[in-house]
């Protein structure tokens, strides 16, 4: 059974249309990537699966059925403008917000503490919030997400103001949580980490979805009759089903013709003796998928 | 309904334990004790507590008699016979007395006196000669007259149907509810605008969001408004706690203070409006919140949503010197001006049951109403970012379809 069932859902806020048709999926297990520019409609469709919007039509299941107030316990948000009380101390600020997630104190307490060490935020426990560091109350902000281990997970930008080295940590902490069995939603503009991290994705423009599924299918979808070619020498003019060649030091971009599959041109390559050191068929980045999509160049899916 | 109640302790919690609602507390008395120090204090600046000397050529003044003492803080000023102008002034000049009068012979019949003094005569003695002089005067009537006449006449207005009287001696008994009635507005508007702040700051740093994810709109609502009578109530039995205190206190010295009475059937009726009244203000404060964009508007509107709490405060007089006219009435139930009327016209005058009862009632429904209402617009408003929510958003048929 899918965490999220969202179908058909439009919603419209006086004559601009936010969300316009949209259909997608989550299920459990899984990092979902919900991509698109700004204004796209995604915060809004966030906020209709979260039952803050209603939608003017169209459905939403989560977590086996309509939205109640017990579902809001099995639900972390983390949304993209941060929030949290800014006036009081990270560890009562946290733990009240955990309380509100279902815990008792006392696990809440627990559970702050722990995830407080985890996230190297020990030391700042009985500052105030508003005295922290920005990815400090990156990280505070995860902790309220995640404290209260819930079954879906919705995290809007959630590498923003982040180091590497916290990245990394997020990065790990949510490959946990999918390995858990948890469904995540990501929204983010860091392609590189939907690349890294989503296992499908939905891609929205000005409302409708664009594109929908595997990460690697979209790719393929996308990719260009083009295969890379690393070489220790340079590579013959003359090759068979090759148009053209961009050689950008040892490393080519061969276009083929119509009919020409990357096996042919990799048995040539093999029966002229050419040492290679590096053959693959060349995938567009989900960064060239997205500008082609939202500049009108993409197909809906 | 834990949701509710962590919300509750939350924000009650939160409003409480700030530097500035204990500052808030303590600057009411803290203000009040200034302001009695600093008339204190000029009192006893003006006070002269040397001897008055007099010459006196009435006969009347052979023996006299000194004014039995009054309620007044400061000690009686002495009062020494002289025989001639010519040794009260060595008197004066040698600084044994801080003035002295001269009482003519035609003094019955011109009332004139002529008073000398080096400097600037203290207010207490002109107050202290006239006592004197009116003192002696009547010492040759019967001891009953000179009594009666030195401690005056208590005038009590009292109902024609007897139910209601007042004494103009028991004027503490009448100030407390006009006293009351000021700290509860001030109450109610701080903690309405602690309420206020809160929502507003929730909406500006984006942790509504969060929030809301977790609690339904009608708890937090619920539990915010109930933290904020909370906050109100509290403040409002520490202000009423340093009243009795500084009464006791002040009887020590003025033991008039500790005559004051208030019926239980008026504390009955402050306490059935100011209930209601706290969930309307502050109902109203959390959608001022929840409508406007920024703190800074926010206020402006809370400052016009509360001023008709004040209304009664400027009819005071037509209030109180006609307490069942139709303005009276009219204030008494017109939900935001009945919290300040009703009891002021209850401290001086017979209330209908059916006023006392159809007040309380539109209080509480109208507090319901605005209760509905916030959480209406506090849900609709709430992820309104930087954009003013309007009024037929709310009203609109679509609005449950935020």
């Amino acid at each position: 059974m899918a965490t999220i069932e969202v179908e058909n859902i439009s919603k419209r806020f006086g004559t601009q249309i936010a969300v316009d048709d949209v259909t997608f999926s989550v299920e459990p297990g899984e990092i979902f990537g919900l991509l698109g520019p700004n204004g796209a409609g995604k915060t809004t469709s966030l906020r209709i699966i979260l039952d803050i919007f209603k939608p003017d039509s169209g459905t939403v299941a989560i977590l086996g059925g309509t939205m109640s107030e017990d579902k809001k316990d099995r639900i972390g948000y983390l949304p993209e403008e941060r929030g949290l009380y800014q006036d009081i101390q990270l560890e009562s600020g946290l733990t009240y917000m955990a309380t509100l997630k279902g815990l008792s104190k006392p696990e809440a307490s627990r559970r702050v503490s722990a995830y407080l060490e985890r996230f190297d935020l020990g030391e700042a426990r009985k500052k105030k919030i508003k005295e922290l560091s920005k990815g400090m109350q990156q990280k505070a902000q995860l902790i309220v997400t995640l404290v209260h281990q819930p079954e879906l997970i919705i995290i809007d930008e959630p590498f923003s103001a982040l180091d590497p080295v916290n990245t990394q940590m997020v990065k790990d902490l949510l490959r946990e949580e999918r390995n858990n069995g948890k469904a995540i939603i990501m929204c983010t503009h860091q392609m590189h980490q939907v690349e890294a991290l989503c296992d499908r994705l939905v891609l929205i423009h000005k409302g409708k979805v664009m594109l929908y599924g595997k990460l690697e299918e979209i790719q393929r979808m996308y990719a260009a009759h083009e295969v890379i070619v690393r070489t220790l020498v340079d590579l013959p003019t003359d090759l068979a089903g090759v148009e053209r060649v961009e050689q950008e030091n040892s490393t080519a971009h061969l276009q083929l013709a119509p009919g020409t599959s990357a096996q042919s041109v990799l048995r040539e390559l093999v029966e002229r003796k050419i040492p290679v050191e590096q053959f693959e068929i060349a995938m567009p980045t989900l960064d060239e998928i997205f500008i082609q999509v939202v500049q009108g160049q993409g197909e809906s899916a | 309904m834990r949701k509710f109640w962590l919300v509750f302790s939350h924000e009650y919690a939160r409003h409480v334990l700030r530097k500035r609602f204990l500052f808030a507390i303590l600057s009411m008395p803290l203000f009040v004790v200034v302001i009695i120090v600093i008339g204190f204090l000029s009192v006893f600046i003006q006070y002269n507590g040397k001897p008055v000397g007099y010459v006196d050529a009435l006969p009347v003044f052979a023996a006299p008699q000194m004014p039995p003492e009054n309620d007044s803080s400061t000690p009686p000023v002495a009062f020494l016979a002289y025989p001639d102008e010519a040794a009260a002034t060595a008197a004066l000049k040698q600084k044994e007395i801080q003035s002295y009068f001269v009482i003519p012979a035609d003094y019955i019949e011109t009332g004139n006196i002529r008073l000398v003094s080096l400097q600037s005569t203290a207010v207490n003695v002109t107050d202290a000669v006239r006592n004197f002089l009116r003192y002696n005067l009547i010492q040759t009537q019967p001891s009953d007259v000179v009594n009666r006449l030195t401690q005056g006449t208590e005038v009590i207005l009292r109902a024609a149907d007897n139910s209601q009287s007042m004494s103009e001696n028991d004027w503490m008994s009448f100030a407390l509810p006009l006293l009351a009635g000021i700290l509860f507005v001030i109450a109610v508007n701080t903690s309405g605008g602690y309420l206020l702040q809160a929502v507003v700051e929730e909406k500006e740093n984006r942790t509504m969001e969060i929030i809301i994810t977790s609690v339904s709109p009608d708890q937090l609502m619920a539990g915010k408004v109930l933290a904020d009578l909370c906050v109100g109530l509290t403040q409002l039995f520490s202000w009423l706690l340093f009243v009795l205190l500084g009464i006791l206190v002040a009887g020590r010295f003025l033991p008039f203070a500790l005559n004051i009475s208030i019926a239980p059937g008026f504390v009955a009726l402050m306490v059935a409006t100011l209930l209601p009244a706290f969930v309307l203000v502050a109902a109203l404060m959390a959608i001022a919140g929840a409508m406007t964009t920024d703190s800074r508007e926010a206020q402006q509107v809370a400052g016009l949503l509360t001023l008709p709490i004040f209304i009664p405060y400027w009819f005071t007089t037509p209030l109180l010197s006609n307490p069942n006219s139709p303005l009276a009435i009219g204030l008494s139930l017109f939900p935001l001006t009945a919290p300040v009327a009703l009891p002021l016209r209850a401290s001086v005058a017979q209330i209908p049951v059916w006023q006392n009862v159809l007040a309380v009632s539109l209080l509480t429904l109208f507090a319901a109403a605005a209760l509905w209402l916030a959480a209406r617009v506090f849900r609709m408003g709430m992820l309104q970012y930087g954009k003013r929510l309007e009024w037929r958003e709310i009203f609109s048929r679509n609005s449950g379809r935020v």
